[in-house]
């Protein structure tokens, strides 16, 4: 099996999921091992795509079929397999089937356990459709997909009207984003004439848009990209999205769906350096994102609310690299990212499960005593969002960091780091007072256990990522493992980077994270709030507005309310009166009201109507008259 | 040979004679009996133009064979009912018969 067959890793899940769908019910174990099944099969299969990738010498493999004839417009779909959708293919099958295995443990007992795997299947067949498509056509029914098994997975359990919510809120805010994604697509379509990415880069390096129509479409484009990808200000539904189930949070909305607008600027890179503006309104907005998700992790005290801010920012982070015109350092880190968050996600899934559904840290902490394996799993993928030398997160944040040197007056970069403090001092703050200290609510910890193996394994194996994928940077690592030149030079070859430690921002980039870190031990150390609390005190207007989000909610809430409920108001009105009250009804009263009118001529005497014939007959006879003359 | 003319008045006359006794009377047997009238107003119309116009063809004769024909049978139809409406209702005036009104 060559790289061209690439497209069965995504039919694998894909037949699983009808199967499952259809028959999973009537299956032993409701068929949760099938799911195991077919996403081990595609991250096996992988392997086989790799090696023959590599192989060919990392040539881009297209393969491709007519798809249907419309005049003179052939559209074509197929599979195009570069460095970043092996990057994506392994990201995706490999966090899936962890979060497969992990699911088994989690997800036992509850309603509707046979549909849970089912979705699963289809979000991995349509995520890995979405990072192989070669034209944007599939790209864009791909990102629909994964939407709908996002939506599908939020709303799992739809008895609690707060999911149901959550999962309506998830589908409008990116389905915002992805109607500028379509209008985007149909833009280039219609100045290019093809749907093919690689044929549309080729047509706008040969200038064949103007200027501002092609920032104005990259706009639309960056639109879907920033829904997906909840960059400010589409951020507000990935914390709600939390209501899902925890595996689905790791897989989801951390490792996987939401990084989709990270790969669709990656892959798009080429166009938006010429859209001009593009890559700094990219940067602007992932450093706007970092800082504030920077805040607002701050106050929360749900663990997974905690951990999806901290999502956020790191798509931030992504956003900025790629802003910097770095997809090598952007898709480095979104590996490194998937793996670790995903590893923390699983471990809060571990600690909710271990706790019996309780992720308030308020009732948490002192947890290190009773989940040894999944506290020290968590501490790990804590230090690696932390950025801790040498853990995956502190070469991807290096990287990341040294790419935003290109802009000049080096604002980026301090802002950057800034929001890179905060991360590391709300990951301690949320390690702490999960795990650490004395416990808060006796009863919580008394009935606390360690989760079985099926569980705890995959977070090892994560952890095990965690801590050494970031090594796959150096050059001779890369060269070992058949990546010539390293992580950098295999994802974008168009600018080859060679890696090198850079020792002033190795040592900065540490100073970030003891900062952040020994900022967070001295506030929260052993559990304690009192400082924390003195904060809040000192400054209640500026603590207010962070906890609250800084009103966005409340804002977006208050739009729709005069907004949306105004206009709707106006509509209403015009239907009732107008359309209703007018059109409908007024027309079956003049109808009524003029045979009203004209039954009185039915008089029941016959030599009226007799009279009515004759002269009739006599006015047409008059008429007749008159026009022949 | 007597004119064209003579037979159109004639047939004019017959014709408004018919109208006016349709209009005036109230009895349904003179009604139709003036519907009678007129119709054999057109019959004549129709054969002295056929002897007149195109005496190698007997179109307008069909014609006025036809309305013989549909005349008889709508009177045979007419007297039905007049019959029917004096059974029931003991009158054949059209003015006393006219339940079908607003």
């Amino acid at each position: 099996m060559g790289a061209a067959d690439a497209w069965i890793l995504a039919a694998i899940p894909a037949a699983a999921f009808l199967f499952m769908a259809v028959a999973g019910r009537g299956l032993p174990r409701q068929g949760d091992y099938l799911g195991v099944l077919a996403i081990g099969a595609s991250f096996v299969l992988f392997f086989f795509v790799l090696q023959d990738f590599l192989s060919g010498g990392s040539v881009p493999v297209v393969q491709d079929i007519p798809w249907t004839q419309i005049g003179d417009f052939e559209l074509r779909m197929g599979i195009f397999v570069d460095q970043i959708t092996i990057v994506m293919i392994a990201v995706v099958s490999f966090v899936a089937l962890m979060v497969n295995v992990f699911s088994i443990g989690y997800m036992k007992g509850e309603a509707r356990y046979y549909w849970y795997f089912a979705v699963l299947q289809i979000f991995a067949a349509s995520m890995l459709m979405l990072v192989m498509a070669d034209n944007l056509l599939l790209l864009y029914v791909a990102w629909e997909l994964v939407g709908v098994s996002s939506f599908l997975l939020i709303g799992f359990f739809w008895e609690k009207r707060s999911a149901t919510e959550a999962a309506k809120k998830a589908f409008i805010t990116t389905r915002i984003g992805d109607v500028g994604l379509l209008i985007g697509i149909l833009l280039l379509w219609d100045a290019t004439g093809t749907f093919n990415i690689q044929e549309i880069i080729h047509a706008v390096e040969a200038g064949e848009i103007g200027d501002t129509r092609l920032f104005v479409t990259m706009a639309f484009v960056f639109l879907g990209a920033m829904g997906k990808s909840a960059q400010f200000p589409f951020h507000v539904w990935l914390p709600d999205a939390m209501e899902g189930p925890t595996p689905v949070s790791a897989l989801i909305h951390a490792a996987t769906m939401v990084v989709a607008g990270v790969y669709l600027v990656a892959r798009l890179l080429p166009i938006f350096e010429l859209a001009g503006g593009m890559m700094l309104i990219i940067t602007i907005v992932g450093l706007t994102t970092a800082l504030l998700s920077g805040f607002m992790a701050i106050t929360q005290t749900d663990i997974k609310k905690v951990l999806a801010y901290s999502t956020i920012g790191q798509l931030g982070f992504m956003f900025v690299a790629l802003g910097s015109g770095e997809v090598g350092a952007a898709m480095f880190h979104l590996m490194t990212h998937a793996f670790f968050k995903a590893l923390l996600f699983l471990a809060a899934g571990s600690v909710i499960l271990g706790t019996h559904h309780n992720q308030e840290m308020a009732k948490l902490g002192g947890l290190w005593r009773k989940m040894p394996i999944t506290a020290t799993t968590f501490a790990i993928g804590s230090l690696a969002l932390a950025g801790a030398f040498p853990l995956a997160g502190f070469w991807s944040k290096d990287e990341i960091l040294l790419a935003t040197q290109g802009w000049s007056g080096g604002w980026v970069t301090i802002l950057l780091g800034f929001a890179a403090v905060m991360t590391a001092f709300y990951t301690t703050r949320l390690f702490i007072r999960t795990f650490l200290g004395s416990p808060r609510d006796k009863e919580v910890y008394d009935h606390a256990r360690e989760t079985p193996l099926t569980m705890t394994i995959p977070l090892m194996l994560l952890a095990a990522l965690a801590i050494v994928s970031g090594f796959v940077v150096f050059q001779g690592v890369g060269d070992a493992l058949g990546f010539p030149g390293g992580f950098p030079e295999f994802v974008y070859e168009l600018t080859p980077h060679k890696f090198e430690i850079d020792w002033g921002l190795a040592a900065g980039s540490t100073a970030i994270f003891v900062t952040g870190t020994s900022f967070g031990f001295w506030m929260y150390w052993r559990g304690r709030l009192d400082r924390s609390t003195a904060v809040a005190e000192w400054q209640p207007g500026l603590y207010r507005l962070i906890d609250r989000k800084f009103f966005i909610d409340e804002l977006y809430q208050a739009t729709i309310d005069r907004v949306l409920l105004g206009f709707s108001y106006v509509v209403s009105w015009f239907d009732r009166y107008v359309v209703n009250d007018t059109g409908v009804d007024g027309s079956a009263q003049m109808t009524g009201y003029a045979g009203y009118l004209l039954k009185f001529i039915q008089t029941g005497r016959v030599p009226n109507y007799a009279m009515g014939i004759a002269l009739g007959v006599l006015v047409l006879a008059g008429i007749a008259l008159a026009a022949g003359g | 040979m007597v004119p064209l003319e003579n037979y159109l008045v004639l047939s004019a006359v017959m014709f408004s004679l018919g109208v006016y006794g349709v209009l005036a009377r109230r009895n349904a047997v003179l009604i139709l009996m003036s519907v009678e009238l007129m119709l054999n107003a057109v019959s004549l119309n129709f054969i002295a133009y056929a002897v007149y116009l195109d005496p190698e063809r007997i179109t307008g004769v069909v014609f006025a064979i036809f309305v013989i024909t549909i005349a008889a049978a709508e009177v045979g139809l007419a007297l039905a009912i007049i019959i029917n409406v004096y059974r029931n209702r003991s009158t054949a005036n059209v003015d006393e018969v006219a339940t079908m009104r607003w």
